[in-house]
């Protein structure tokens, strides 16, 4: 390039020179190339202008350097990027010609509208780390002489910063750390944004700065400057170069496009990057969702090369935190080891999909981060893993262990990133960074499903700064009363999948994907079925969240879809979380209570309507079939067993589980008293039939406290032919079963002689003393009894809650006998140290009189309130 | 011009919006506030926790409008709006001084 030094031509030059470049990026897509050019267009103009309004006016020019910093000092100036200048004096205070004469030359860049950040310091600032200005330090980090006093610079480059980097090193890292952690908690901690910001998103090109820069400190540490080109981990140039060429190329296109310093990819520029192949190979063009998955492919690896060196970082000076990594460290068993906070394989472990499942495992436990070899590792071993050979019967339980635990958000999007995941699940590669454009969506489809894991998993841990929210501990305390949160997670897992197939519902094309990928890997039919209503009906709160939440009908309307308490308190945490996970601002204090209130208006019903809503044959045949498949020509004898009970019998009870007790009362004829007891989940679980007279719930409950046993929660149903289908699940105190597996053929035959009479209730209870009370409890909860007339058309509604002690049932139900009550429903719960109890009761086939209530409420006072 | 701002249930907003859009109002602010007038709260029981709903959730639509279009924006809010129950709502109208575009600094009723 020639020119004359007239500075009239600098406006010619710098215009032509600028078409030039920006003509050859448009041509080859080269942003490399670009900035380069870009870096020397704009050398050449400041060391001209440097003559002219610097040099040629100055008496003394040694002890004044003119240096790059920043972007520029790399030599990576973008088309709209901020000219970073340093004027560096040997002076502490200088010359107020020199000053002028700094301000004309700024003021010429200016007016060729180059945006000038210029700074004038002495050197002595160049050996201070400043906790206020580390920018200023790190910034000295990518400095270059440009003009002036050469051997000032020298100083300052080769002296001066190596000896404060020598000495602060530690204090640098941390600040750096620090102001790059804030920089990711803005962007929500996760590259996978809708619109990222090239510049400032993790996974963008602050972070490479930052993993350089870390990487230079670290090598100073041994020898001085090191080569810039060799200073990142060897493991990871290949991919950081490659990624680097795209971004490069990426944020020219921005900046040209947007004709300023605007690096945000928004759709319309990701589809113009897309139609323009903008940093692809061999410049073949491709959709915008591929186009973006190329992004996120080269986010992730500076990403992951960022976050590695940050958690390098060493620990502050807090011993407490250097503790807590020591105690960390010692978590680790025969396959692996945990150092400096990552998970290292041992070299001799041979790696099969056994291990891969193990070390996921550990990592959904104890939420480390694998380290960088590891990955690389497991990475290549995935890679050789057959997709048939993994999906085993067995691959429910290791995923039911993985999606329980706490990190299992963490353990997911390693497993994604790996490939792991879509070689257990094939058809998972369908939402691999899916973009899909919507108003209130900031993220892609893979990484909104694992927040969504992520935000239940986060109502369970104690909270890190701030006290939860109100709304999140009530969210948090349903969550701990799931009976199987593994299910819920399965479904979250799932739930968008069929956002990357084309077609209106993504619901209507997510089930069979579904149901394809959960085959044969050990999820039972009862287990499928609550996945596929879940993922069937995750839309169907936030829908009736837009009606009328305080109108019954309304409420009566999203109850009867939703059947029963269990399923509604999944969708309950289900929305919360998908909301949750749209955008940080999406689930507003507003929202949350809104969407508490229909969950308890809808809890609320499903309790107090269970009484009027019963099942009767010649409206339900499509049940009576499906039940009626199990028990093939007992039609007749199954209508007359089912006729009258409360649809909550069947919508709690598989097909599996109705069957097994319709045939347990064909055989009442022969013995009056049918049981059926097993061990699940923590808990027994006994279903007794037997016909229906005065006190049978209460002998059971009675029996129970009588051999030590903790009531959790029971169901009592009758039908219309009088017998009584009573379910109670207790926990064994003191392991009398399952210590002496003998007791529990006596344990069974002691409810069938109490029932049966023949032997006294009151006897077995007075030769079984047992510890009254479950230990100390902190809060003790009042007794609070309510009535209701109106609940129910024939029954009158009891809702009691008192503090749970072992023989409570007992007292509660044997006071109701008492009083001549019969309990045509028992819905039983604990929660915590709470008990609460639903009855509903009749007296002579009548709903109870406010005289009656009234002596029921003292007698019931006067029992509870007693101890 | 006039600034309409309008209380009203939630399960009324997608009916309201449609109904300012038929009459040509484009542009609105929606927030989500709580609120009672008349229709006070209630207390509701989830068990044995006692949960009072005395500020009950609303939607507040506010548009600003040129003064022929008030009276129509009103009865098509009302129509939208109404069910007849106590807790409907209400709609305030003000008068504003000036409004300006960012994008352009265009000022007055050009601006709307």
């Amino acid at each position: 390039m020639s020119a004359s030094p007239s500075l009239f031509d600098l406006v010619r030059i710098h215009s032509s020179e600028s078409a030039s470049i920006r003509q050859g990026f448009e041509t080859t897509g080269d942003g490399k190339v670009a900035i380069a050019r870009r870096t020397a267009l704009v050398d050449s103009i400041v060391g001209r202008l440097w003559q002219e309004f610097v040099a040629a006016e100055i008496d003394q020019p040694e002890g004044l350097s003119l240096l790059a910093l920043g972007g520029y000092g790399r030599g990576h100036l973008f088309p709209h990027s901020d000219i970073d200048l340093l004027f560096l004096t040997e002076e502490e205070r200088p010359d107020p010609k020199l000053q002028d004469r700094i301000r004309k030359f700024n003021q010429e860049l200016w007016d060729l509208r180059l945006r000038v950040s210029s700074s004038t310091r002495p050197v002595s600032d160049c050996g201070k780390l400043s906790e206020d200005n580390v920018e200023f330090t790190i910034s000295l980090l990518d400095c270059r002489w440009l003009a002036g006093d050469r051997k000032l610079f020298s100083r300052v480059h080769d002296q001066i910063i190596p000896s404060l980097v020598k000495r602060d090193w530690q204090t640098l890292v941390q600040l750096l750390s620090e102001v790059t952690r804030s920089r990711h908690a803005k962007q929500s901690n996760t590259i996978f944004h809708l619109e990222p910001n090239l510049k400032e998103t993790p996974g963008g090109l602050r972070d490479l700065n930052v993993a350089v820069w870390l990487s230079l400190i670290a090598a100073f540490q041994k020898n001085g400057w090191p080569a810039k080109e060799s200073v990142l981990p060897v493991a990871n140039r290949g991919a950081i170069d490659a990624a680097f060429d795209f971004m490069a190329a990426v944020r020219c296109f921005l900046h040209y496009r947007h004709g300023r310093d605007d690096n945000t990819l928004s759709w319309d520029a990701q589809d113009d990057a897309a139609a323009r192949a903008i940093g692809i190979p061999d410049h073949a063009k491709i959709p915008a969702a591929d186009w973006m998955r190329a992004y996120f492919r080269h986010a992730r690896a500076i990403d992951r090369l960022t976050t590695q060196l940050l958690d390098e970082v060493p620990a502050s000076r807090a011993s407490l935190y250097q503790h807590f990594q020591r105690w960390r460290s010692r978590v680790s068993n025969g396959d692996l080891s945990v150092v400096d906070g990552r998970i290292l394989l041992h070299t001799n472990v041979n790696i099969d999909a056994a291990l891969v499942m193990r070390t996921f495992e550990f990592l959904a436990k104890n939420g480390f981060r694998l380290n960088s070899e590891t990955e690389q590792r497991l990475s290549d071993a995935i890679a050789t893993f057959v997709s048939k050979d993994l999906r085993t019967h067995t691959l429910w339980t290791h995923l039911r262990h993985i999606l329980g635990a706490p990190f299992a958000a963490d353990a997911l999007r390693a497993m994604h990133s790996l490939g792991f995941l879509v070689k257990l699940f094939p058809e998972y590669h369908l939402i691999d960074s899916l973009v899909i454009r919507d108003f209130y969506h900031r993220y892609t489809v893979d990484e909104h499903t694992f927040l969504t894991i992520e935000s239940l998993h986060r109502l369970l841990l104690p909270p890190q700064k701030e006290q939860p929210s109100e709304w999140e501990t009530y969210f948090g305390d349903l969550l701990k009363e799931l009976e199987q949160p593994e299910l819920l997670y399965l479904a979250l897992l799932f739930h968008d999948v069929g956002k990357g197939l084309p077609g209106e519902s993504h619901v209507a094309n997510g089930l069979p994907v579904m149901e394809r990928s959960l085959r044969g890997i050990g999820v039972h039919q009862e287990e499928l079925d609550t996945i596929r209503f879940l993922i069937t009906e995750h839309l169907a709160m936030s829908a009736t969240l837009r009606r009328d939440i305080f109108d019954h009908e309304t409420v009566r309307g999203f109850a009867d879809k939703i059947g029963t308490p269990e399923r509604l308190k999944m969708l309950c945490l289900m929305t919360y979380a998908d909301i949750r996970s749209v955008n940080p601002e999406a689930l507003t204090p507003w929202k949350a209570e809104s969407l508490w209130r229909l969950y308890m208006a809808a809890s609320n019903y499903m309790n107090r309507s269970v009484d009027d809503d019963r099942f009767h044959a010649e409206f339900e045949a499509e049940t009576l079939s499906r039940i009626g498949e199990l028990v093939p020509k007992k039609s007749t004898e199954l209508r007359k067993y089912l006729e009258g009970l409360p649809h909550r019998y069947l919508r709690t009870h598989s097909p599996m589980q109705i069957a097994k007790h319709f045939e347990m009362s064909t055989a009442l004829a022969k013995k009056p008293v049918q049981i059926s007891l097993k061990h699940t989940r923590g808990l027994y679980e006994l279903t007794l039939l037997t016909g229906d007279r005065p006190l049978v719930f209460a002998t059971i409950a009675g029996v129970l406290s009588a051999w030590g046993m903790n009531i959790v929660k029971a169901n009592a149903f009758a039908n219309q032919a009088g017998t009584i289908v009573d379910t109670f699940y207790f926990k064994d105190r003191f392991r009398t079963l399952e210590l002496n597996p003998p007791e529990l053929e006596r344990f069974e035959h002691s409810i069938v002689q109490v029932l049966s009479g023949e032997v006294s209730l009151h006897k077995l209870m007075e030769g079984r003393e047992r510890v009254a009370t479950n230990g100390p409890t902190k809060l003790q909860t009042a007794t609070r009894l309510d009535f209701n007339n109106h609940s129910s058309s024939h029954s009158t509604l009891l809702e009691l809650v008192a503090q749970d002690r072992p023989g409570l049932l007992y007292k509660i139900a044997s006071t109701l006998g008492r009083y001549g009550c019969n309990i045509e429903v028992a819905l039983i719960d604990t929660e915590g140290h709470v008990a609460i109890d639903v009855f509903y009761l009749t007296w002579e086939c009548m709903k109870l009189s406010g005289e009656h209530q009234f002596q029921i409420r003292r007698a019931l006072l006067e029992e509870l309130e007693l101890e | 011009m006039t600034k309409l701002e309008a209380v009203i249930q939630p399960s009324k907003l997608d009916a309201v919006k449609d109904a300012l859009m038929e009459i040509g109002v484009d542009g609105m602010t929606i927030l989500e506030v709580r609120g009672h007038g008349r229709q006070k709260g209630h207390t509701e029981f989830y068990r044995g926790r006692e949960y009072t709903v005395d500020l009950l959730p609303k939607v507040k639509v506010e548009v600003v409008l040129d003064d022929a279009l008030v009276e129509k924006a009103v009865a098509a809010i009302v129509g939208a709006a109404r069910s007849g129950k106590i807790g409907d709502g209400k709609i305030f109208l003000s008068k504003i001084d000036d409004a300006i575009r960012i994008r352009n600094e265009e000022r007055g009723a050009a601006a709307l």
